[in-house]
């Protein structure tokens, strides 16, 4: 007798079967297996059979009316209950929903950028392979090692030949200010696009390293010269239509040089499936490499010290191969080429690591620390518990309300556990409706979100299935972190005193970690506070700071020079000058701070044939440099026209950086460029300006005169009629250039980018301390308005034995300013221990100040107050016999 | 009242039932057919039969005691109600005046 039944088709046949029936029908068909056990197998057989053909309508339960147990229909009641309870205190769901649904959207934000953000070039299948090759070096003024993304010229050639164990080397070079040309079939020129960035030179390899899915044609052309990919979008723009793309042929001026060196002629062998808005290769045409003036320098180069800022090396390492030993020879390898000058070494960087390395950067200059994805991991969890908070507050708070009901439930045989159940439901419900609010605020949020960081976050939970999974648990967490104390509080409420009025018992106790949690709120709160100030005020420094010259209304105009503008230029400058509006004209390489623009030399000193090892910032500019940006001279005269170097000018950073005690000290010494190429000598030395940007102190610098280095026209404007005067300044250039692209740039917009980062991060911080206050008003209003109902009687008391209006407010208002009080004395430490460490990162920083802080706190109680003022003057104004007249 | 019809199948069982008096429940009204049909029939037809006429109001059940064989399950015994008995016997007139208005000749040696 210990043979059983099958288990399946019994748990089936208990599945279908109607609840009356499956007692007798079990019952029957297990005693028919029983008599049939002498042949076990047909036994069970026959059961399966019997089961299955008890599956008919008459035997099936009902879908519809389907006989519940009691704990579902228990359940149900719950939500109805809830629902109801919700409808019926409408500003109290409305309050926590809202802070519940902020919260959870700056979370839901927070997340979609980190998951946007760590998905950077993770789509390659071989990316665990796929590394950058970096330049190690050492400055002689910095203690660390630093690490450029430019490698020298001939360092692709050499990795493939003498580490044969690499299976793929892709030098990559990322042009800029590219010109192209689109031609009709007799060559004539149909359209113009300029390309500001996106224009890369590569060989197929690239391709065998990443992938970048074609449409059409294939990666080898890559390997001659003249040929081009265009990606599907750049093929529409140029030609309408990417199929008619294919074969076609584009003319390219490339960029980035100071001479022009003609056109060349690409034939579109190939379109690129549209690039993914997480890769730091935003590819908009790719170029074989040895094509173009610029391409057959760096194919064709032997010199290791000659390199360009955006030529960098990819390579693919075979599996199993260990980063660490290709370091290692790398270094051996290096040392064959070093010279006393030139000590470079080179290393390789995993693929992975790019998007993180803000330091050595990128081609999409998209880099993101992780310590900043931790920070706003933080600041998420800072909103979210501070939402939290606000509902565990107001629920406990709220408790008073609903002891009757409580007490009603336990006395009809509730036991603690059901009712805890009760109120984790009640909140599911309103986490349920806070997510759902929460996803529709961020998906409205998210366009502007991707505008300030100028980012392109996708919010598609079809897409991407993470999101759901975020909501999910975001509901269970916040329903656990929320639901539980309130939960545990209210079951616990005693039905005999609840029922009989006396709720007094156990209330104090809520009231002591209400205080707790309204403090921990203000914390977060005026800790954002503090640090939004202190970033705005950093922020202020740098745009307002005297930068040591004139950067108001001048506009810098790039071109690039042939012999024959050259002879241009001073026509040019003669017709600008005659224009209305146009103050001074001087042509230059670069601005007075320009950043990655600028170019960093070696110089000798007084006709020593070595080098000094001080490398400062090289910037060409004419006689009209100086007054035209207001440098100050300290010593000696400004520089003579002249289109060859002739003068020097330095600053006193240089002086200082040669050990000279006086400016006058350096006048009429030589200084040596480009290994003493350049030999002229000082004439003037100039007054420290910021010639870098704010985060470091000002460089060494020289400037001279030669004409075919300049490559911008610095216009100086008077202010009024800014639009009119630069429409002419476009007419007298299209007639001088006309087969240029004219666009121009004002100089404070160029120095305001310097500080986006800064820039971005200071809004960010004033959205979130915007919340943060806003979450804790709202948790604020709540309190005081459940306060205010709370102690109806006693203000009535206080009225009728004489307390004044005034006394009334002052009685409400007294608790919530010891609250925040306590609040900004520990806000205090903390903020100024992170914006501190935040500052050292500057070398120019505003002093944190007392007022900073004080003005921090003063606007938490301010806003606290005018929050809770609300209620506290309709209670005070309350008439108290009205209160007092009913028991 | 609503009038019942009482299939054939159903009247077997219902018979069945009848004999069975106080024993019939389905595997006992199944293995009495089985054995008198001398056929196999499927315990879920007797089972719908009994449904249907229990809702008919043929017959009556209540629930006997657990057998081991049964695992731990009741037996569900049936009993013929008046209204069953009676349908029976009508059918059974019915029947047998029908029968007796066979022409004898016709079959007639």
């Amino acid at each position: 007798m210990n043979e059983r039944p099958p288990k399946w088709p019994l748990l089936f046949l208990r599945w279908f079967c109607r609840e009356d029936y499956v007692e007798e029908i079990e019952g029957d068909l297990t005693e028919i297996f029983h008599r049939r056990l002498h042949s076990p197998a047909k036994a069970r057989r026959q059961f399966l059979w019997n089961v299955l053909k008890h599956f008919r309508p008459a035997f099936i339960r009902s879908i519809n009316v389907k006989p519940r147990k009691n704990s579902t229909a228990m359940i149900r009641n719950y939500f109805k209950t809830s629902f109801r309870n919700l409808v019926r205190n409408k500003n109290y769901a409305f309050i926590n929903i809202t802070g519940l649904a902020i919260g959870i959207a700056v979370c839901t934000m927070i997340f979609v950028i980190i998951q946007f953000q760590t998905s950077f070039d993770t789509f390659h299948p071989k990316k665990d392979r796929a590394y950058r090759v970096l330049t190690a070096y050492r400055r002689a003024d910095a203690a660390n090692m630093l690490y450029g993304k430019n490698i020298p010229y001939p360092l692709p050639v050499a990795l493939k030949t003498n580490f044969p164990a690499i299976e793929e080397v892709a030098p990559v070079y990322a042009s800029h200010s590219d010109e192209l040309l689109v031609v009709d079939a007799n060559g004539a020129t149909v359209k113009k696009f300029k390309e500001e960035r996106g224009l890369f030179f590569t060989t197929p390899a690239f391709f065998n390293i990443f992938n970048f899915p074609l449409l059409a044609g294939s990666y080898a052309p890559l390997k001659d010269r003249n040929t081009v990919l265009l990606t599907k979008e750049t093929a529409e723009k140029y030609f309408g239509n990417w199929q008619d793309a294919m074969g076609k042929t584009i003319k390219l001026q490339s960029g980035g040089f100071m001479f022009d060196h003609g056109t060349d002629v690409l034939k579109v062998s190939g379109i690129l499936a549209t690039i993914p808005a997480n890769t730091d290769f935003q590819l908009k045409l790719v170029v074989s490499i040895g094509t173009s003036y610029i391409g057959t320098i760096m194919t064709e180069a032997t010199n290791w010290g000659e390199t360009t800022p955006d030529f960098s090396c990819y390579i693919l390492m075979p599996p199993g191969a260990s980063a660490g030993n290709l370091n290692q020879q790398l270094s051996a390898y290096a040392k064959k080429f070093q010279t006393p000058e030139n000590k470079d070494s080179y290393i390789i960087q995993p693929v992975n690591e790019i998007h993180y390395d803000t330091q050595t950067g990128n081609y999409s200059n998209k880099t993101i620390s992780h310590q900043l994805l931790n920070v706003l991991w933080l600041i998420a969890a800072f909103i979210l518990a501070i939402a939290c908070v606000n509902f565990i507050n107001l629920s406990t708070a709220q408790a008073i309300n609903r002891s009757k009901e409580i007490g009603v439930r336990k006395v009809l045989g509730s036991s603690r556990s059901q009712l805890q159940i009760k109120f984790i439901i009640e909140t599911f419900l309103m986490v349920t409706i806070a997510v759902i609010l929460a996803a529709g605020i961020t998906l409205l949020a998210l366009p502007s979100v991707n505008r300030l960081l100028e980012l392109s976050v996708p919010f598609n939970i079809v897409v991407n299935p993470a999101i759901i999974l975020f909501l999910l648990a975001i509901t269970i967490a916040v329903t656990a972190l929320a639901g539980f104390y309130p939960s545990v509080v209210l079951s616990r409420f005693n039905p005999v005193n609840v029922l009989k009025s006396k709720h007094a018992a156990g209330t104090s106790k809520g009231i002591s970690l209400r205080r707790g949690l309204v403090v921990f709120q203000f914390i977060i709160a005026q800790a954002l506070i503090i640090g939004t100030l202190i970033i705005v005020k950093q922020m202020d420094l740098f745009m307002n700071q005297p930068l040591g010259f004139d950067k108001d209304a001048i506009v810098t105009v790039p071109f690039r020079t042939d012999s024959l503008r050259i002879a241009r230029l001073d026509y040019l400058k003669k017709q600008l000058l005659s224009t209305n509006g146009v103050q001074a004209v001087s042509f230059s390489s670069n601005t007075p701070v320009d950043e990655s623009r600028d170019t960093w030399n070696p110089f000798s000193y007084n006709h020593s044939s070595k080098e000094t090892g001080i490398y400062a910032i090289t910037k060409f500019a004419d006689d009209e440099y100086v007054p035209d940006y207001k440098l100050q001279l300290v010593a000696g005269r400004n520089l003579q026209k002249s289109s060859m170097v002739r003068e020097f000018l330095v600053n006193e950073s240089l002086v200082k950086s040669l050990g000279l005690k006086n400016p006058e000290d350096i006048l009429n010494k030589s200084i040596g460029l480009w290994n003493n190429v350049m030999t002229a000598p000082v004439v003037g030395v100039l007054k420290d300006f910021n010639d870098r940007s704010f985060h470091h102190k000002p460089a060494p610098l020289i400037i001279t005169t030669n004409v075919t280095m300049y490559n911008q026209a610095a216009i100086k404007l008077t202010t009024t009629n800014i639009a009119s005067t630069m429409q002419s300044v476009k007419n007298i250039w299209e007639q001088t250039f006309p087969d240029f692209v004219f666009e121009y740039r004002f100089l404070d917009e160029k120095i305001e980018s310097f500080y986006k980062q800064e820039n971005q991060l200071a809004q960010l911080y004033k959205i979130f301390a915007g919340i943060a206050i806003f979450l804790s008003c709202l948790g604020l209003y709540g309190l005081a308005s459940f306060m205010a109902a709370q102690r109806i009687k006693e203000v009535g008391i206080r009225k009728v034995l004489g307390a004044s209006a005034a006394n009334i407010v002052y009685l409400f208002s007294k608790e919530f300013i010891i609250l925040i009080t306590i609040a900004f004395v520990i806000a205090t430490p903390i903020a100024w221990y992170y914006m501190h460490t935040w500052l050292q990162d500057y070398v120019y920083r505003i002093r944190i100040s007392g007022w900073i802080f004080a003005a921090g706190g003063l606007a938490a109680i301010i806003i606290a107050l005018a929050t809770i003022s609300f209620q506290a003057i309709r209670a005070a104004l309350a008439n108290p016999v009205k209160s007092l007249r009913t028991e | 009242m609503q009038y019942h019809s009482l299939g054939e199948f159903e009247e077997l069982v219902l018979l069945a039932v009848a004999a069975l008096h106080d024993e019939a429940y389905g595997v006992s009204i199944q293995e009495s057919l089985a054995g008198k049909l001398s056929k196999n029939i499927n315990i879920s037809a007797i089972h719908v039969a009994l449904k249907r006429m229990e809702d008919k109001g043929f017959v009556k059940s209540r629930f006997g005691g657990i057998t081991e064989e049964r695992g731990g399950r009741r037996k569900k015994y049936y009993v013929i109600t008046a209204a069953g008995k009676h349908m029976l016997d009508s059918q059974y007139e019915l029947r047998t005046a029908l029968y007796k208005m066979i022409p004898k000749i016709s079959f007639g040696r």
